[in-house]
Protein backbone atom coordinates (compact mmCIF):
# COMPACT_ATOMS: atom_id res chain seq x y z
CA UNK A 1 0.00 0.00 0.00
CA UNK A 2 1.15 3.20 -1.00
CA UNK A 3 1.48 6.41 1.26
CA UNK A 4 -1.47 7.47 -0.54
CA UNK A 5 -3.72 4.60 0.67
CA UNK A 6 -2.22 4.99 4.18
CA UNK A 7 -3.30 8.73 3.95
CA UNK A 8 -6.92 7.84 3.06
CA UNK A 9 -7.04 5.46 5.33
CA UNK A 10 -6.65 7.77 8.01
CA UNK A 11 -8.99 10.12 6.34
CA UNK A 12 -11.52 7.39 6.19
CA UNK A 13 -10.93 6.85 10.00
CA UNK A 14 -11.25 10.66 10.89
CA UNK A 15 -14.83 11.17 9.09
CA UNK A 16 -15.87 8.13 10.47
CA UNK A 17 -15.35 9.57 13.95
CA UNK A 18 -16.27 12.32 13.65
CA UNK A 19 -19.78 10.92 12.05
CA UNK A 20 -20.24 9.45 14.79
CA UNK A 21 -19.28 12.61 17.25
CA UNK A 22 -20.76 15.73 15.72
CA UNK A 23 -24.20 16.71 17.33
CA UNK A 24 -25.62 18.20 14.27
CA UNK A 25 -27.52 15.85 12.07
CA UNK A 26 -26.77 17.49 8.90
CA UNK A 27 -23.03 18.00 9.83
CA UNK A 28 -23.05 13.83 10.55
CA UNK A 29 -24.32 13.77 6.92
CA UNK A 30 -21.72 15.56 4.90
CA UNK A 31 -19.29 13.96 6.59
CA UNK A 32 -20.44 10.52 6.43
CA UNK A 33 -20.83 11.08 2.34
CA UNK A 34 -17.01 12.32 2.73
CA UNK A 35 -16.30 9.16 4.70
CA UNK A 36 -18.40 6.80 1.39
CA UNK A 37 -16.09 8.55 -1.17
CA UNK A 38 -12.99 8.02 0.63
CA UNK A 39 -13.43 4.44 0.92
CA UNK A 40 -14.99 4.30 -2.67
CA UNK A 41 -11.34 5.51 -3.60
CA UNK A 42 -9.85 3.29 -1.05
CA UNK A 43 -11.65 0.21 -2.92
CA UNK A 44 -9.92 1.54 -6.53
CA UNK A 45 -6.62 1.05 -4.73
CA UNK A 46 -7.93 -2.52 -3.66
CA UNK A 47 -8.54 -3.44 -7.78
CA UNK A 48 -11.95 -3.64 -6.84
CA UNK A 49 -13.63 -0.88 -9.33
CA UNK A 50 -17.12 -2.18 -9.57
CA UNK A 51 -17.54 -2.07 -5.67
CA UNK A 52 -15.54 1.87 -6.17
CA UNK A 53 -18.55 2.46 -8.40
CA UNK A 54 -21.33 1.37 -6.12
CA UNK A 55 -19.97 3.04 -3.10
CA UNK A 56 -19.85 5.93 -4.91
CA UNK A 57 -22.91 5.99 -6.74
CA UNK A 58 -25.16 4.57 -3.33
CA UNK A 59 -23.39 5.35 -0.80
CA UNK A 60 -21.93 8.77 -1.46
CA UNK A 61 -24.91 9.75 -3.64
CA UNK A 62 -28.44 8.42 -3.16
CA UNK A 63 -27.91 7.87 0.58
CA UNK A 64 -26.73 11.39 1.17
CA UNK A 65 -29.81 12.77 -0.41
CA UNK A 66 -32.05 10.25 1.11
CA UNK A 67 -30.56 11.48 4.73
CA UNK A 68 -31.23 15.26 3.84
CA UNK A 69 -34.74 14.50 2.58
CA UNK A 70 -35.24 12.71 5.47
CA UNK A 71 -33.98 15.40 8.43
CA UNK A 72 -35.72 18.81 5.85
CA UNK A 73 -38.11 17.12 7.74
CA UNK A 74 -37.24 16.93 11.66
CA UNK A 75 -36.06 20.08 13.69
CA UNK A 76 -32.72 20.87 14.22
CA UNK A 77 -31.96 20.29 18.07
CA UNK A 78 -30.65 23.98 19.04
CA UNK A 79 -27.05 23.14 19.42
CA UNK A 80 -24.37 25.07 21.52
CA UNK A 81 -22.11 22.14 21.56
CA UNK A 82 -19.96 20.90 18.50
CA UNK A 83 -19.90 17.51 19.33
CA UNK A 84 -21.81 15.14 21.14
CA UNK A 85 -21.37 14.07 24.62
CA UNK A 86 -19.27 10.53 24.73
CA UNK A 87 -21.04 7.77 26.19
CA UNK A 88 -17.83 6.26 28.35
CA UNK A 89 -18.81 2.57 28.68
CA UNK A 90 -20.10 2.01 25.40
CA UNK A 91 -17.11 3.36 24.20
CA UNK A 92 -15.09 0.95 26.32
CA UNK A 93 -17.10 -1.90 25.06
CA UNK A 94 -16.50 -1.06 21.27
CA UNK A 95 -12.90 -0.32 22.06
CA UNK A 96 -12.13 -3.71 23.51
CA UNK A 97 -13.71 -5.05 20.65
CA UNK A 98 -11.91 -3.25 17.91
CA UNK A 99 -8.73 -3.93 19.61
CA UNK A 100 -9.50 -7.66 19.71
CA UNK A 101 -10.42 -7.59 16.18
CA UNK A 102 -6.82 -5.57 15.81
CA UNK A 103 -4.82 -7.48 17.41
CA UNK A 104 -5.99 -11.82 17.08
CA UNK A 105 -8.10 -11.58 13.82
CA UNK A 106 -6.27 -8.90 12.18
CA UNK A 107 -3.11 -10.60 11.72
CA UNK A 108 -4.34 -13.27 10.62
CA UNK A 109 -5.49 -12.64 7.38
CA UNK A 110 -4.06 -12.94 4.26
CA UNK A 111 -2.18 -10.12 2.43
CA UNK A 112 -3.92 -8.38 -0.49
CA UNK A 113 -3.12 -10.84 -3.66
CA UNK A 114 -1.55 -13.72 -1.56
CA UNK A 115 -1.32 -16.95 -3.66
CA UNK A 116 -1.68 -18.83 -0.73
CA UNK A 117 -4.86 -17.24 0.15
CA UNK A 118 -8.08 -20.21 0.08
CA UNK A 119 -9.41 -18.16 -2.44
CA UNK A 120 -6.69 -20.03 -4.69
CA UNK A 121 -7.66 -23.31 -4.03
CA UNK A 122 -7.41 -25.84 -0.76
CA UNK A 123 -5.86 -29.15 -0.66
CA UNK A 124 -8.70 -31.89 -1.95
CA UNK A 125 -9.72 -29.02 -4.12
CA UNK A 126 -8.46 -29.58 -8.22
CA UNK A 127 -9.38 -25.83 -8.87
CA UNK A 128 -11.16 -23.21 -7.30
CA UNK A 129 -14.78 -21.26 -7.98
CA UNK A 130 -12.62 -17.89 -8.78
CA UNK A 131 -9.77 -19.35 -10.77
CA UNK A 132 -12.11 -21.23 -13.01
CA UNK A 133 -13.92 -18.16 -12.86
CA UNK A 134 -10.96 -15.84 -14.41
CA UNK A 135 -9.95 -19.77 -16.80
CA UNK A 136 -12.86 -19.83 -18.46
CA UNK A 137 -15.18 -16.08 -18.57
CA UNK A 138 -13.97 -15.60 -21.81
CA UNK A 139 -14.53 -18.92 -23.24
CA UNK A 140 -17.97 -19.63 -22.01
CA UNK A 141 -19.67 -16.19 -21.92
CA UNK A 142 -17.79 -13.74 -24.39
CA UNK A 143 -17.45 -11.16 -22.01
CA UNK A 144 -14.32 -9.66 -20.46
CA UNK A 145 -15.20 -8.52 -17.24
CA UNK A 146 -15.43 -12.00 -14.81
CA UNK A 147 -17.50 -9.45 -12.37
CA UNK A 148 -20.42 -9.64 -14.70
CA UNK A 149 -19.99 -12.90 -15.98
CA UNK A 150 -20.28 -14.57 -12.13
CA UNK A 151 -23.28 -11.97 -11.56
CA UNK A 152 -25.19 -12.35 -15.10
CA UNK A 153 -24.17 -15.68 -16.05
CA UNK A 154 -22.80 -18.44 -13.98
CA UNK A 155 -24.87 -16.96 -11.09
CA UNK A 156 -27.78 -15.78 -12.74
CA UNK A 157 -30.45 -16.79 -10.74
CA UNK A 158 -28.94 -15.42 -7.35
CA UNK A 159 -29.24 -11.82 -9.47
CA UNK A 160 -32.69 -12.80 -9.92
CA UNK A 161 -33.33 -13.14 -6.72
CA UNK A 162 -31.71 -9.95 -5.67
CA UNK A 163 -33.33 -7.92 -8.53
CA UNK A 164 -36.50 -9.38 -6.99
CA UNK A 165 -35.56 -8.22 -3.17
CA UNK A 166 -35.21 -4.45 -4.99
CA UNK A 167 -38.29 -4.90 -6.37
CA UNK A 168 -40.08 -6.20 -2.93
CA UNK A 169 -38.35 -3.28 -1.09
CA UNK A 170 -39.38 -0.65 -3.13
CA UNK A 171 -42.96 -1.56 -3.30
CA UNK A 172 -42.96 -2.50 0.19
CA UNK A 173 -42.04 1.56 0.75
CA UNK A 174 -44.14 2.43 -1.71
CA UNK A 175 -47.13 1.17 0.08
CA UNK A 176 -46.22 2.55 3.72
CA UNK A 177 -46.02 6.16 2.44
CA UNK A 178 -49.09 5.69 0.56
CA UNK A 179 -50.63 8.15 2.58
CA UNK A 180 -48.24 10.37 1.67
CA UNK A 181 -47.88 12.17 -2.52
CA UNK A 182 -46.74 9.04 -4.12
CA UNK A 183 -49.97 8.15 -5.86
CA UNK B 1 -33.13 34.43 -0.48
CA UNK B 2 -33.41 35.21 -3.59
CA UNK B 3 -36.01 32.99 -4.89
CA UNK B 4 -39.24 34.75 -6.51
CA UNK B 5 -42.49 34.93 -5.40
CA UNK B 6 -43.48 34.30 -8.96
CA UNK B 7 -41.37 30.42 -9.16
CA UNK B 8 -43.95 28.09 -7.48
CA UNK B 9 -42.22 25.80 -9.01
CA UNK B 10 -38.38 25.85 -8.84
CA UNK B 11 -36.79 25.99 -5.35
CA UNK B 12 -33.75 25.87 -6.03
CA UNK B 13 -32.64 29.24 -5.77
CA UNK B 14 -28.52 29.11 -6.62
CA UNK B 15 -27.65 29.72 -9.66
CA UNK B 16 -24.37 27.74 -9.18
CA UNK B 17 -26.83 24.24 -8.60
CA UNK B 18 -28.32 24.93 -11.87
CA UNK B 19 -25.56 25.82 -14.15
CA UNK B 20 -23.46 22.41 -12.91
CA UNK B 21 -26.54 20.31 -13.00
CA UNK B 22 -27.15 21.95 -16.56
CA UNK B 23 -23.51 20.97 -17.55
CA UNK B 24 -23.35 17.89 -15.83
CA UNK B 25 -26.82 15.52 -16.56
CA UNK B 26 -25.02 15.15 -20.22
CA UNK B 27 -22.18 13.69 -19.03
CA UNK B 28 -23.62 11.55 -15.77
CA UNK B 29 -26.15 10.09 -17.90
CA UNK B 30 -24.21 9.19 -20.26
CA UNK B 31 -21.48 8.06 -18.33
CA UNK B 32 -24.47 5.47 -16.67
CA UNK B 33 -25.58 4.56 -20.07
CA UNK B 34 -22.27 3.33 -20.92
CA UNK B 35 -21.61 1.47 -17.56
CA UNK B 36 -24.92 -0.35 -18.21
CA UNK B 37 -24.54 -1.46 -21.93
CA UNK B 38 -20.33 -2.08 -21.35
CA UNK B 39 -20.79 -4.04 -18.29
CA UNK B 40 -19.71 -7.04 -19.43
CA UNK B 41 -16.53 -5.71 -21.28
CA UNK B 42 -15.39 -3.49 -18.86
CA UNK B 43 -15.62 -2.40 -15.28
CA UNK B 44 -18.83 -1.44 -14.03
CA UNK B 45 -22.28 -3.05 -15.12
CA UNK B 46 -26.01 -2.22 -15.16
CA UNK B 47 -26.69 -1.81 -11.10
CA UNK B 48 -23.82 0.44 -11.31
CA UNK B 49 -25.00 2.31 -14.33
CA UNK B 50 -28.19 1.91 -13.50
CA UNK B 51 -27.52 4.44 -10.12
CA UNK B 52 -25.70 6.59 -12.18
CA UNK B 53 -28.62 6.96 -14.36
CA UNK B 54 -31.01 7.26 -11.29
CA UNK B 55 -28.87 9.91 -9.86
CA UNK B 56 -28.90 11.66 -12.64
CA UNK B 57 -32.65 12.19 -12.12
CA UNK B 58 -32.15 13.37 -8.91
CA UNK B 59 -29.75 15.70 -9.80
CA UNK B 60 -32.27 17.47 -12.37
CA UNK B 61 -34.98 17.32 -9.23
CA UNK B 62 -32.48 19.15 -6.79
CA UNK B 63 -31.60 21.88 -9.60
CA UNK B 64 -35.51 22.15 -11.69
CA UNK B 65 -37.48 21.29 -8.43
CA UNK B 66 -39.18 17.94 -7.17
CA UNK B 67 -42.07 18.68 -7.89
CA UNK B 68 -42.05 19.75 -12.12
CA UNK B 69 -39.61 16.63 -12.15
CA UNK B 70 -42.08 14.67 -10.59
CA UNK B 71 -44.96 15.21 -12.97
CA UNK B 72 -42.28 15.21 -16.07
CA UNK B 73 -41.61 11.97 -15.01
CA UNK B 74 -44.94 10.27 -14.76
CA UNK B 75 -45.26 7.93 -11.55
CA UNK B 76 -46.51 5.06 -13.61
CA UNK B 77 -43.57 5.47 -16.06
CA UNK B 78 -40.94 5.08 -13.11
CA UNK B 79 -42.92 2.05 -11.33
CA UNK B 80 -43.55 0.84 -15.14
CA UNK B 81 -39.81 0.56 -15.59
CA UNK B 82 -39.38 -1.42 -12.45
CA UNK B 83 -41.97 -4.05 -13.01
CA UNK B 84 -40.79 -4.01 -16.94
CA UNK B 85 -37.64 -4.71 -15.42
CA UNK B 86 -38.00 -7.61 -13.41
CA UNK B 87 -40.85 -9.10 -16.31
CA UNK B 88 -37.77 -9.01 -18.54
CA UNK B 89 -35.31 -10.68 -16.43
CA UNK B 90 -37.89 -13.41 -15.92
CA UNK B 91 -39.24 -13.57 -19.38
CA UNK B 92 -35.13 -13.95 -20.43
CA UNK B 93 -35.27 -17.14 -17.84
CA UNK B 94 -38.25 -18.42 -18.90
CA UNK B 95 -37.35 -17.68 -22.49
CA UNK B 96 -34.25 -20.00 -22.00
CA UNK B 97 -36.63 -22.60 -20.23
CA UNK B 98 -38.78 -23.06 -23.34
CA UNK B 99 -35.97 -23.22 -25.76
CA UNK B 100 -35.36 -26.45 -23.62
CA UNK B 101 -31.95 -25.16 -21.46
CA UNK B 102 -32.43 -24.43 -17.08
CA UNK B 103 -33.32 -21.11 -16.16
CA UNK B 104 -30.95 -17.97 -17.41
CA UNK B 105 -28.92 -21.03 -19.27
CA UNK B 106 -27.72 -18.62 -22.11
CA UNK B 107 -26.22 -20.99 -24.20
CA UNK B 108 -30.14 -21.99 -25.45
CA UNK B 109 -30.39 -18.91 -27.00
CA UNK B 110 -26.64 -20.02 -29.03
CA UNK B 111 -28.29 -23.31 -29.67
CA UNK B 112 -31.81 -22.03 -31.19
CA UNK B 113 -31.07 -18.24 -32.48
CA UNK B 114 -26.85 -19.09 -33.05
CA UNK B 115 -26.89 -15.05 -30.62
CA UNK B 116 -23.70 -15.21 -28.68
CA UNK B 117 -23.75 -16.23 -25.07
CA UNK B 118 -23.19 -12.39 -24.31
CA UNK B 119 -26.05 -11.46 -25.51
CA UNK B 120 -28.30 -13.01 -22.97
CA UNK B 121 -25.90 -11.64 -20.22
CA UNK B 122 -26.84 -8.00 -21.80
CA UNK B 123 -30.75 -8.89 -21.55
CA UNK B 124 -30.93 -9.57 -18.56
CA UNK B 125 -28.23 -6.88 -17.54
CA UNK B 126 -29.82 -3.93 -19.11
CA UNK B 127 -33.23 -4.92 -19.59
CA UNK B 128 -33.59 -6.09 -16.30
CA UNK B 129 -30.89 -4.66 -13.63
CA UNK B 130 -30.46 -1.65 -14.56
CA UNK B 131 -34.48 -0.54 -15.26
CA UNK B 132 -34.85 -2.00 -11.87
CA UNK B 133 -32.04 -0.09 -9.83
CA UNK B 134 -32.20 3.14 -11.84
CA UNK B 135 -36.26 3.33 -11.32
CA UNK B 136 -36.22 2.41 -7.68
CA UNK B 137 -33.55 4.69 -6.91
CA UNK B 138 -35.80 7.25 -8.32
CA UNK B 139 -39.28 6.06 -6.90
CA UNK B 140 -37.38 6.20 -3.18
CA UNK B 141 -36.63 9.43 -3.70
CA UNK B 142 -40.15 10.68 -4.93
CA UNK B 143 -41.45 8.69 -1.71
CA UNK B 144 -38.97 10.72 0.17
CA UNK B 145 -39.73 14.20 -1.29
CA UNK B 146 -43.33 13.87 -1.33
CA UNK B 147 -44.70 16.78 0.76
CA UNK B 148 -41.03 18.45 0.27
CA UNK B 149 -42.92 21.33 -1.99
CA UNK B 150 -42.13 25.21 -2.50
CA UNK B 151 -44.70 25.79 0.13
CA UNK B 152 -43.29 23.65 2.95
CA UNK B 153 -39.68 24.96 1.70
CA UNK B 154 -41.08 28.55 2.07
CA UNK B 155 -42.78 27.67 5.36
CA UNK B 156 -39.27 26.82 6.48
CA UNK B 157 -37.33 29.70 5.42
CA UNK B 158 -39.63 32.49 6.57
CA UNK B 159 -39.58 31.14 10.23
CA UNK B 160 -36.03 31.09 10.31
CA UNK B 161 -36.25 28.38 13.05
CA UNK B 162 -37.78 25.11 11.71
CA UNK B 163 -41.22 24.14 11.61
CA UNK B 164 -42.60 20.60 11.82
CA UNK B 165 -45.89 20.64 10.82
CA UNK B 166 -46.22 16.83 9.81
CA UNK B 167 -49.48 15.50 10.70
Amino acid sequence: MSALAYTLAIFILLTAIATALFRDVLSAIVVFGAYSLGMAILYTFLLAPDVAMTEAAISAGVTTILLLLTISRTTRPSTDRIFERVNVPAVVVVGAFVTVLGTLVLPEMYAVGDQTAPIWGWPGLDISPSVYYLENTVADTHAHNAVSAVLASYRGFDTFGEAIVIFAAAIAVLIVLKREVFT
Amino acid sequence: MSRSETQSDTYSESHVILTSVRILAPFTLTYGLFLALHGTDTPGGSFQGGAIIGVTVLMLAFAFGIEPTRRWLKNSFITGLVTGGVVIFAATGLATIALGGAFLEFDAFTDAFGLSHHWGMEAIEVGGVALIVSGVVVTLFFAMAAGFTPERYNAVQEDGAEVSDDD
